[in-house]
């Protein structure tokens, strides 16, 4: 069953690349292929049993060696969804009759993409998991570059692509390393190798790239922001949690170092913050989004790190909560960063920006993506009855059964705190991005001629909606999908499963969501049978209110940024008003990427300068170079010679 | 059949008792200003007004503008059912039910700034702005003070959670709990509650388009607001749990009363602060809940 899905995926999946030219074609082939994908992830997830296959044919001198568990069934599930519903999407936003020469490069490269990263999950040999690694990065490179005429795609690209290779460098040096040490490419359970345990900081190295974890965030929001909205969903809801993917499957497979819970858990508090807080402080809709999901990753490391900590000092009561928490935060956040990906792009395409600072009031024009955009916002807030709620609230259970139970953690009493205040934080962020966006009134011309965007733009922004909903109302049913995720982590925790109250947080919901909706009803009635009399808004009375006294973005955010000065370092440019007759008054502020600017490349123009210096020693000279030879010599002769005695 | 019953007492008493505490408030302060004062029962005479009203709604605003005080109000009410009352417990717990209490209170937030921005009104976007940002360092006290509680007790549910505190520790979170009520409740010295027009306040302007039924919902919910507060310092500063039932009930009743009191006297006798200072009083605020926290691991290891 499994074998024949997977192969059906595959297939479909190659032939879709072959056939981008011909969209219906495409989406067909595509949709089927995911849709193949998603039932064979479905049952290794619902049936429990595994799957692998181990052929006869080699390739690079190793026999093909796929493998589907409970884990990477998981992952699967992501790809194909965003997969299926972002190739939907992209279908009315990326058309041929707007992107002539782009959009049937974009279909094949994405149609490769959901392949790879599908490959990347069922690969069981080192090898072939190191090429499927890179065609995978190689393909989304293409597809964040599909709008090449810009020169800041162009460039975004290039940061990307330099970021993963750098990556990709580490998980060579893992891959080889650990080969060397088993003595095959095969991957699979070693948890009694203990000499292989500091392999972890090289993995953590390289999938943390991916990952998008701080500091190694800095190729994230560029290439998220610059990349059209359908691809953007696809890297931050599915090609980032490849990278997660990397750390769960190697720290469950192999032995862990002491230190690794603490580190996890101490990324994931710093990247969880500082994502959140450049995320409050952009003015740019998409790179929002993008350093979002810096957060929602360090939310996710703070449940694996506590769970890392967990399986160190034998506690899976807490460990499994967390764990728990986590990977379901991986699927929901799948689902509403999708869906704030596509809600921002349909913006984006009926307004064409995506500077909150000349929008408003979209609401009228664009009543579905504002509704829908608003549903994304409390989930991604992790306001009850939403998804977001649930995953949070296991990892903060986690948190707690671990503080209340004492002893050695004493350092998850700053990530609880940590991760309050990211939450707090997370809620202006978005609380901001959908009034700045969607209410008041217009703040430029762009905002006037919207409309809203068509259907299959709406089915593949509904469905996330409608999936986030289930798991918030359900999430009973989820939270056991991810049990058997936990057990392919560690077979130990399998037997001493702690109750999670999922019945009792799903019921609490069903009767809020039930609350909910009546009062909502019930208030609308109420003021219809009322009289509704409609005015200018009052303001305080004030007489010729316009659109630009309304606050922006960088005026809601002003107090948080005002407080993260230290770390944001704005740029900001202040003409103040002057004299008796003032002719203008101007205040421009923005946040550039701090980290990269200011700290990853001051370092890269050092390490540049270096090698400018180098340079000077190739000059073409052949006398100097028999001189370096001889020099060379002479200093490994006196080397041997005093070694010798 | 009785949980039911019990439920619709406890949602009763919630709706009920609760807009009486604010006619406290206003009576204490006229009472220090030597005042006559409104009634006691003035809110509950102006929600029966406003309910019968019809409304006002600015063009820009979207059907949201009236949704978002209903489900500002559910949270509310909804976080205040959760919270158990001393002897009584809780009509529904389990593990971690105090998170859910926290993020309801986050959603009624939610509702409450995008109602303010639905006006496109530079009064009410500032409202939003301050709300959310000085609630971050308002949640990060409440955490604390809930890790407080759960390092104390061992446990994460609420109705097992309030288990005495020591002395010191009980004082100290007293005070910690009792800032954020008043920066979490718009009270001076945060927020003035008497003025509509000045440009340092927070809550109030975020619903001065609000009228009619939404605007009764607003300040409904914003005296379950208090009360809940007030109920949620009480029990976790309280050694309730070793009393019996009625005798607790009664003293929860007493220190609520207390706790109301206080606040109006705070109210009459201080002046509201600089606006640049709120964070720093806030701040203040989570380390009296910080300095228990380690008092209270330190205890007894």
């Amino acid at each position: 069953m499994t074998s024949a899905l997977l192969g059906t995926a595959a297939l479909t999946l190659v032939l879709a690349c072959a056939v981008g030219s011909r969209p219906r074609l495409w989406l067909a082939l595509n949709s089927l292929g995911t849709l193949a994908g998603l039932g064979a992830a479905a049952t290794v997830l619902t049936g429990g049993r595994g799957w692998a296959l181990r052929s006869a044919l080699t390739l690079g001198g190793e026999n093909v060696f796929l493998a589907l568990d409970a884990l990477s069934a998981l992952f699967l599930t992501l790809v194909c969804l965003t997969g299926g519903l972002g190739a939907l999407y992209s279908s009315e936003y990326w058309s041929d009759e707007h992107f002539p020469r782009s959009a049937p490069r974009g279909r094949s490269w994405w149609s490769a993409l959901v392949l790879f990263m599908g490959l990347v999950l069922t690969c069981a040999n080192g090898l072939h998991f190191l090429f499927a690694w890179e065609a995978f990065a190689l393909s989304a490179y293409f597809l964040i570059t599909l709008d090449r005429e810009r020169s800041e795609v162009r460039r975004a690209g290039w940061l990307y692509l330099a970021a993963s290779h750098a990556g990709t460098m580490a998980l060579f040096a893992f891959f080889s390393a650990l080969a060397a040490g088993v003595g095959t490419w095969d991957l699979g359970p070693l948890r009694d190798r203990p000499d292989l345990a500091p392999l972890f900081w090289l993995a953590l190295m390289g999938f943390g790239v991916k990952a998008g974890m701080f500091p190694l965030h800095i190729w994230l929001p560029s290439a998220h922001a610059g990349a059209p909205s359908h691809v953007s969903a696809i890297m931050s809801g599915v090609a980032v949690k490849m990278g997660v993917y990397g750390i769960v499957r190697f720290s469950g497979w192999l032995p862990v170092p002491d230190g690794a819970g603490w580190t996890v858990l101490g990324i994931g508090c710093a990247s969880a913050l500082v994502g959140i807080v450049f995320a409050m402080a952009q003015n740019d809709i998409k790179r929002l989004l993008a350093y979002c999901t810096v957060e929602n990753v360090g939310i996710i490391l703070i449940g694996l790190g506590l769970a890392l900590l967990a399986a160190t000092h034998g506690h899976p009561v807490w460990g499994q909560v967390a764990l728990a928490g986590s990977l379901l935060h991986v699927f929901n956040h799948c689902l509403f960063k999708s869906l704030l990906f596509f809600g921002a792009g349909s913006v984006l395409h009926a307004t064409g920006t995506r500077d909150m600072s000349r929008l408003g009031g979209l609401w009228r024009a664009m009543p579905w993506t504002a509704a829908l955009f608003a549903i994304g916002a409390a989930a991604v807030s992790g306001l009850p009855p939403l998804n977001g709620f649930v995953s949070e609230w296991a990892i903060y259970q986690g948190l707690l059964k671990a503080v209340a139970q004492k002893g050695e953690t004493f350092g998850v009493l700053p990530a609880v705190i940590v991760l309050a205040g990211t939450g707090a934080l997370a809620l202006g962020a978005f609380a901001k991005a959908s009034a700045i966006v969607f209410l008041g009134a217009p703040r430029g011309k762009t905002s006037g001629h919207a409309a809203e965007c068509g259907l299959s733009m709406r089915a593949a922004m509904v469905v996330p909606a409608v999936l986030m909903l289930c798991v918030g109302l359900m999430p009973g049913y989820f939270l056991n999908m991810v049990q058997a995720c936990i057990a392919a982590w560690t077979p130990q925790w399998a037997a001493s499963a702690p109750p999670i109250p999922a019945r009792a947080i799903g019921g609490a919901h069903t009767a809020l969501a039930c609350a909910l909706v009546a009062a909502a009803v019930f208030a609308l009635r109420k003021v219809r049978a009322g009289g509704i009399r409609r005015g200018p808004t009052w303001d305080c009375g004030y007489a010729a209110p316009t659109a630009h006294m309304q606050y922006t973005g960088g005026s809601f955010a002003g107090i948080v940024t005002g407080w993260f000065r230290w770390l944001l370092r704005p740029d900001r440019r202040i003409r103040r008003v002057r004299g008796y007759f003032p002719e203008s008054a101007l205040a421009l502020e923005r946040v550039p990427e701090t980290v990269l600017e200011k700290g990853v490349g001051p370092a890269a123009r050092a390490v540049m300068l270096l090698a400018d210096a180098a340079r000077g020693l190739q000059h073409g000279r052949l006398h100097l170079y028999i001189l370096y030879v001889f020099l060379g010599v002479t200093a490994l002769g006196m080397l041997v010679f005093h070694g010798g005695m | 059949m009785s949980t039911m019953l019990d439920l619709s007492l406890r949602l009763l008493a919630w709706l009920v008792l609760a807009p009486l505490l604010p006619g406290v408030i206003n009576k204490v302060k006229a009472w220090v200003a030597g005042r006559q004062g409104p009634p006691v029962l003035q809110l509950y005479f102006d929600l029966a007004r406003l309910w019968r009203k019809g409304v006002v709604v600015s063009t820009l605003a979207s059907p949201g503008f009236v949704i978002a005080p209903a489900v500002a109000w559910v949270a509310v009410v909804g976080a205040a059912l959760l919270l158990p009352l001393a002897g009584a417990g809780a009509p529904a717990s389990f593990d971690g039910d105090v998170l859910l209490l926290v993020y309801l209170l986050a959603l009624a937030r939610f509702c409450t700034a995008w109602g303010a921005m639905e006006t496109g009104s530079a009064f009410e976007g500032m409202g939003a702005a301050r709300e959310v940002s000085y609630a971050v360092l308002a949640e990060v006290g409440i955490i604390t003070a809930v890790l407080t509680l759960v390092v104390q007790s061992g446990s994460i549910s609420l109705s097992s959670m309030f288990a005495p505190l020591p002395g010191p520790s009980a004082a100290l979170l007293a005070v910690g709990l009792f800032i954020i009520l008043l920066a979490e409740n718009c009270r001076v010295p945060f927020d003035d509650p008497n003025t509509h027009l000045e440009l340092t306040m927070i809550h109030e302007v975020m619903v001065l388009d609000h009228s009619g039924p939404p605007l009764a919902m607003i300040l409904h919910g914003a005296s379950v607001k208090l009360m809940l507060f007030a109920v949620l310092l009480a029990q976790a500063v309280l050694p309730l749990s070793e009393l019996a039932l009625p005798a607790s009930v009664g003293v929860l009743a007493l220190a609520v009363l207390l706790t109301t009191v206080t606040v109006g006297l705070v109210e009459s006798l201080t002046a509201r602060l600089a606006f640049r200072r709120v964070p720093l009083l806030l701040t203040i605020g989570f380390l009296f809940c910080l300095f228990p926290l380690l008092l209270t691991w330190m205890g007894d290891i």
